[in-house]
């Protein structure tokens, strides 16, 4: 099994007297994190306490083996940070801002210019890299915080709403960007945003947070693999042995009043099927509505359960 | 992650030492500021008052030049304590301006454009971050205070007699150690505004109403009370004192202005620049957080 990624050992923290989160507990061992939470659920916060900013004042959460906050330095070594806010520094050009922070992290003076220009190129800048950071549009400067993240070559990326503000075309562009730096090497990566989509096309497994709390931790990878196709079917003229007959192809039916139906496919049987076996007992299929478990329904069915505690869905 | 590759590789070479990386951010700082030109004519102007000093040294050294001079008394030329203790005085102000001119820059760039949590997420801790930036001042106040002056030293000894500069050689300290306080002072009071104050004109603006402001209100207190503890609300004075006790001064004329010689100690004198100093670094560690906390 692989090791975890974050360990939350019953992590509270407060800020300013007000407890923001409340006793965190779970393990998370995918290599691609999603975060996600509506405003105000404490993302940014448990984002802070990760790389050490606040302290816990009950409890302890562990990053890829290190205590947040004892072994802060080491863990911060290993981690590449884009914030959700603005962060640069407006009068430099882009590829200097960049090397700046990677010499910040370590690299040699020499490495750090060479990894800025890499990165640069990388994030589908390097027409701009010598233009003042404070001249980019806000999609620029959104790839130029990642170029930042990843120039010195962190081991976990943590992205703080990273697609905020950019147009479609550059949110798609960024999302490759973002799997492909997960694909093209063992990083970890923590994503934060209230864009499911975004959570959905580039991680393996799900924190959802809730008033502070967790509300669900969710394996993706697990969830899609086990996804089972729904039919929600509107029929005329469906007798009970039209239902009996697809319960022995392997379907699972529930029967509403004015011939609703729902039923649940197993992988092996397919719509046509259906259609046949209607076909044969003479069922009008008036509508069908045909769909999958999607991560918007994981999180609105984690949101609507009050006082969500740490479980599993 | 080579450019023509364009694919993201990690990162397998060496790293500096971590104590090594504050310098990171002096480095960038003075590079930024060697790219204004009014910077540099403002250092260059500041190093002109030691040219006069040194030219003053060569004539005092040499009889040949004083005899050409149509006013030229011997002891008009007297390199001593009270010499240093001008020179001293002269170039520290000096570095007052030059630090209202760089100070507020240093830290409130990166804070206008939220640039902290960029450097406290990576192995940077905000220690690194205020040395960065106090070696920057410290730097360059130390290039026009004590540095120069102890090549004027260096001048006087190397052209005066024999025996000059061991009967001197005491004088190094308290042109190293009154620099080196009022530069620190300067820098970190500098550094705190800065990270108070986000415009650089409003940041410049603070620094001379902490140094101006305080001055009337110690002259007001010591009018209303009937005493003289108000001075010590005059850290210019403050240092001057410190000063004077460092060059064995023996009256406070030229050097004190109105103030009289005993009439503040000089350890409550020291007390005031190492309160200030410590006033500063509070504001320094209120201010610079990767995050704020919402009171609520």
């Amino acid at each position: 099994m692989m090791n975890p990624t974050i360990e939350l050992n019953g992590l509270e923290v407060q800020l300013g007297g007000r407890t923001i989160l409340h006793g965190l507990t779970g393990i998370l061992r995918s290599r691609a994190i999603g975060l996600l939470g509506p405003n105000g659920a404490g993302k940014s916060t448990l984002i802070n306490t990760l790389l050490g900013f606040h302290a816990p004042s009950k409890g302890s959460v562990r990053v890829l083996g290190l205590d947040s906050h004892a072994d802060a330095q080491a863990l911060r070594s290993l981690v590449g940070y884009m914030p959700e806010n603005d962060a640069f520094i407006a009068k430099m050009s882009g590829v200097r801002f960049v090397r700046y922070m990677a010499e910040i992290s370590g690299l040699p003076s020499a490495q750090a210019m060479e990894r800025a220009h890499e990165a640069f190129v990388y994030v589908g800048l390097g027409e701009a890299r010598y233009r003042p950071v404070g001249t980019y549009s806000l999609g620029m400067k959104q790839l130029a915080k990642l170029a930042q993240a990843i120039a010195h070559g962190p081991k976990l990326l943590i992205l703080d709403e990273p697609t905020n503000g950019m147009d479609p075309p550059a949110r798609k562009r960024l999302i490759e960007l973002i799997r492909e730096i997960r694909e093209a090497s063992d990083i970890c990566l923590l994503l934060s945003s209230h864009l499911l989509r975004d959570v959905e096309e580039t991680c393996d497994e799900v924190l959802i947070l809730r008033n502070g709390k967790i509300a669900s931790i969710c394996n993706l990878v697990e969830e899609r693999r086990a996804n089972r196709k729904f039919l929600e079917l509107e029929t005329i003229g469906a007798e009970a042995t039209f239902t009996t007959t697809l319960e022995a192809l392997g379907c699972e039916c529930a029967v509403f009043a004015d011939g609703r139906i729902k039923v649940v496919m197993p992988d092996k049987v397919e719509i046509r099927e259906v259609f046949k076996v209607a076909a044969d007992k003479g069922v009008q299929i008036r509508r069908m509505n045909h769909r999958r478990d999607s991560l918007e329904d994981i999180f609105l069915n984690a949101m609507e359960q009050t006082g969500a505690a740490d479980g599993r869905i | 992650m080579a450019v023509y590759k364009r694919r993201y590789a990690p990162y397998t070479g060496s790293l500096t030492p971590e104590w090594s990386r504050f310098f990171v951010l002096t480095r960038f700082a003075f590079a930024e500021l060697f790219k204004s030109r009014f910077f540099v004519l403002l250092l260059i102007l500041s190093l002109v008052p030691c040219l006069v000093f040194a030219a003053y040294i060569f004539i005092a050294n040499n009889r040949t030049v004083q005899s050409l001079l149509p006013l030229a008394p011997a002891d008009l030329f007297s390199v001593e304590a009270r010499y240093f203790t001008v020179i001293v005085i002269v170039q520290t102000q000096v570095a007052f301006l030059l630090n209202c001119w760089v100070g507020p820059v240093l830290i409130a760039g990166d804070l206008t454009n939220g640039a902290l949590p960029l450097f406290l997420s990576r192995p940077f801790k905000r220690s690194d971050y205020v040395l960065g930036k106090l070696s920057v001042l410290v730097l360059l106040l130390s290039a026009v205070t004590w540095v120069p002056c102890l090549l004027l030293f260096s001048l006087q000894a190397g052209l005066a007699r024999n025996g000059w500069i061991w009967s001197h050689l005491w004088m190094i300290v308290p042109i190293v150690l009154c620099s080196g306080i009022w530069i620190l002072m300067l820098s970190l009071l500098s550094l705190a505004v800065s990270a108070w104050v986000k415009l650089r004109i409003v940041a410049t603006g603070v620094i001379f109403v902490t140094f101006f402001v305080p001055t009337g209100l110690g002259e007001m207190f010591n009018s209303i009370m009937g005493t003289h503890w108000g001075r010590l609300l005059n850290f210019s004075d403050m240092f001057r004192l410190i000063l004077a006790q460092g060059f064995r001064e023996q009256s406070a004329s030229g050097i004190l202005g109105p103030m009289g010689w005993n009439e503040i100690p000089v350890p409550a004198a020291w007390g005031v620049l190492i309160l200030l100093c410590l006033l500063s670094l509070v504001i320094l560690n209120a201010r610079l957080r990767a995050r704020e906390a919402v009171r609520g």
